[in-house]
């Protein structure tokens, strides 16, 4: 579903009558490329894009590398601008979709903030985007198998993200959000891949979150090199049965607080309430989409009613000091009076032998 | 985006090329009379910090902070549990949470008895964390003239052109009549098993000016852009293969 979402440009035009606003600029940098990828999913590549709306349905685009230009009409149908800036280039004054992250210089003084109602638009998904989140899942459980049959002692953490990065764009990624840890009790929270070598009786961790046309899909395992001890056994068993409390649970109108609250309380009931704070944890899962952190996330204290055609993952990753940190998680499709589980990869704890 | 390697080449990049260039930062700062200057920082921006400090953030957004006397301070938008690792390839010492940047700003700002403050090229500062200093008495530093590539600077760069270089020279070849995400998964992995931290390719075929994999079978002509960060240094490069005329508009790390 690369190019213009009309299912988008349908709502959008809704909303901008609802609020009374003449137009809408949805505006995409570096980092956050998904407010201009909810009506125009074509990855740009210069440091900005645009997207203008009107509330009669005219579209202009806006972009800041000359090469995007061309690549973007294919798409568009009609010829980006290349502009530097926005100053002058834009009709009226447009509600924006991504207004706090526009550099100021580019900022109208009285430019009022559309971030949260296109937020809130784009995390119910049309029948094209789930089935473009269908495919990035199925991507992430074939990531997932690669990492699990590549990895091997003596193998260092920026070598296996390598060998996983290899494979998912192989296979047509169009990026990747990953992270990693590898260790034991001392192992608190997963970051980007160190020099470190991976050992026999290492608990290996990763959040793997591989984009398709736009759509990131995440999937949390944990593997162990060699015979798992009695703590790593025991360990994935509270995170197992938390992520299925979730998973149970998740359907249209449940909180996303209960939805953390069901898998703090399985860790709760276990004596390890106290790691399920921020002090070990940020967040029990979130919404996924055309960024791969959406809100609302999962949370005791976000008081947000999950709907049909939401999807999101479930991952009541932390630390806890039978193991050190471990997570887990799968991302769930809301239905119309449950969730589907949209990875496939076994919900167990991986053994390499080795 | 930023998956690989992460680290700090301290023979490359001594703590005293960080503390020349934080001094330059500081010469500046005591001529405008001003107590600090802040340098934002985030996934895609973390050129400016990464040179002064050698922090260069795989998520989130930051705020480098640095005294006119003293050492520099990060304000995080990362998890504390990721610090000790944040300290282990940075200059920093002391670094503060700080899930809302320009509130914590402004607290800190307090805590030291700043009544003015210098930002880094404020006009490029998220408009969310500008327009919550300008009570603050925050002033434009434009980082011209601060930001100067010293021996260091291009020695790294320079590493990384020969880096990106190699591995093109050697894999270019490869991509004729096979899948473009195939070509480029190969590069992906060669690249990131030699150390790269972030890679952009764009391929160019069929007169097209240069764009992602997009699911095509390359022909026997095309040229290749890779955009490759080594250890925080972003270079371009660029190759033809066969007949093909190269990347319009493009050019190489000189």
């Amino acid at each position: 579903m690369v190019g213009i979402n009309e299912h988008r440009r349908k709502q959008l035009m809704e909303l901008m009558e609802e609020r009374k606003w003449d137009s809408i600029l949805l505006y995409g940098q570096g980092w956050r490329k998904d407010y201009f990828r909810a009506l125009v999913n074509v990855n740009y590549m210069g440091p900005y894009a645009a997207a203008w709306l009107s509330r009669s349905g005219e579209l202009r685009v806006f972009v800041t590398d000359p090469w995007d230009r061309e690549w973007m009409a294919e798409f568009v149908g009609t010829q980006a601008t290349l502009v530097y800036d926005f100053e002058g280039n834009l009709p009226g004054a447009p509600a924006v979709a991504g207004l706090e992250l526009m550099e100021a210089r580019l900022v109208d003084p009285g430019a009022v903030s559309a971030t949260a109602e296109i937020e809130e638009l784009r995390r119910v998904k049309t029948p094209e985007e789930i089935e473009t989140l269908r495919r990035a899942c199925d991507l992430a459980d074939r990531g997932y198998e690669y990492f699990a049959d590549v990895i091997e002692p003596g193998m260092r953490e920026f070598e296996l993200v390598a060998e996983v990065e290899g494979f998912l764009k192989s296979n047509g990624a169009e990026d990747n959000f990953m992270l990693i840890a590898s260790g034991g009790t001392e192992v608190v929270g997963m970051k980007p891949p160190t020099e470190r070598k991976l050992e026999k009786g290492d608990a290996v961790t990763t959040e793997l979150t591989p984009q398709v046309d736009g759509y990131y899909a995440q999937i949390c395992r944990t593997v162990v090199l060699g015979e798992p001890s009695r703590g790593q056994r025991e360990s994935f068993a509270i995170f197992s049965e938390a992520q299925q409390a979730a998973e149970d649970l998740i359907k249209p109108g449940v909180k996303a607080s209960d939805a953390a609250r069901a898998q703090n309380d399985v860790f709760r009931k276990y004596g390890y309430g106290e790691y399920t704070g921020p002090k070990y944890t940020r967040v029990r899962g979130h919404c996924l989409g055309l960024f791969p952190d959406e809100t609302p996330h999962i949370l005791e204290d976000v008081d947000y009613t999950l709907k049909q055609d939401m999807v999101v993952i479930a991952h009541p990753n932390t630390y806890l000091p039978l193991a050190g940190y471990m997570v887990h998680g799968d991302c769930l499709l809301l239905t119309a009076d449950g969730n589907q589980r949209m990875n496939h990869t076994e919900k167990k704890l991986f053994v390499k032998e080795v | 985006m930023k998956r690989g390697l992460i680290a700090w080449d301290r023979e490359a990049l001594p703590p005293a090329v960080f503390d020349a260039r934080l001094a330059k930062v500081r010469a500046a700062l005591a001529e405008r009379d001003l107590p600090a200057v802040v340098v934002y920082s985030d996934v895609a921006r973390s050129n400016d910090a990464r040179f002064l400090t050698n922090f260069m953030p795989y998520w989130n957004r930051s705020l480098v902070v640095i005294p006119r006397e003293g050492a520099p301070v990060l304000l995080c938008g990362l998890s504390p549990r990721v610090y000790p690792w944040i300290r282990s390839v940075t200059v920093f010492e002391e670094i503060r949470p700080a899930s809302k940047l320009a509130p914590s700003l402004v607290e800190f700002c307090e805590e030291r008895g700043w009544k003015r403050l210098g930002v880094l090229d404020l006009p490029k500062m998220p408009n969310e964390v500008e327009s919550r200093l300008r009570g603050l008495g925050v002033i434009d530093v434009s980082s011209q003239g601060l930001l100067e590539p010293d021996e260091a600077e291009l020695a790294m760069r320079a590493r990384a052109e020969k880096l990106t270089r190699s591995i093109l020279e050697g894999q270019t070849n490869l991509g004729a009549s096979i899948l473009d995400y195939e070509f480029v998964g190969r590069l992906e992995r060669e690249y990131r098993r030699s150390g790269a931290e972030d890679v952009v390719i764009r391929l160019s075929s069929n007169g097209k000016t240069p764009r992602p994999a997009n699911g095509s079978i390359l022909t026997d002509e095309y040229s290749v852009v890779v955009d490759l960060e080594y250890l925080g240094h972003w270079v371009r490069v660029t190759k033809a293969q066969g007949a093909h005329p190269g990347t319009p508009g493009s050019g190489d790390a000189l």
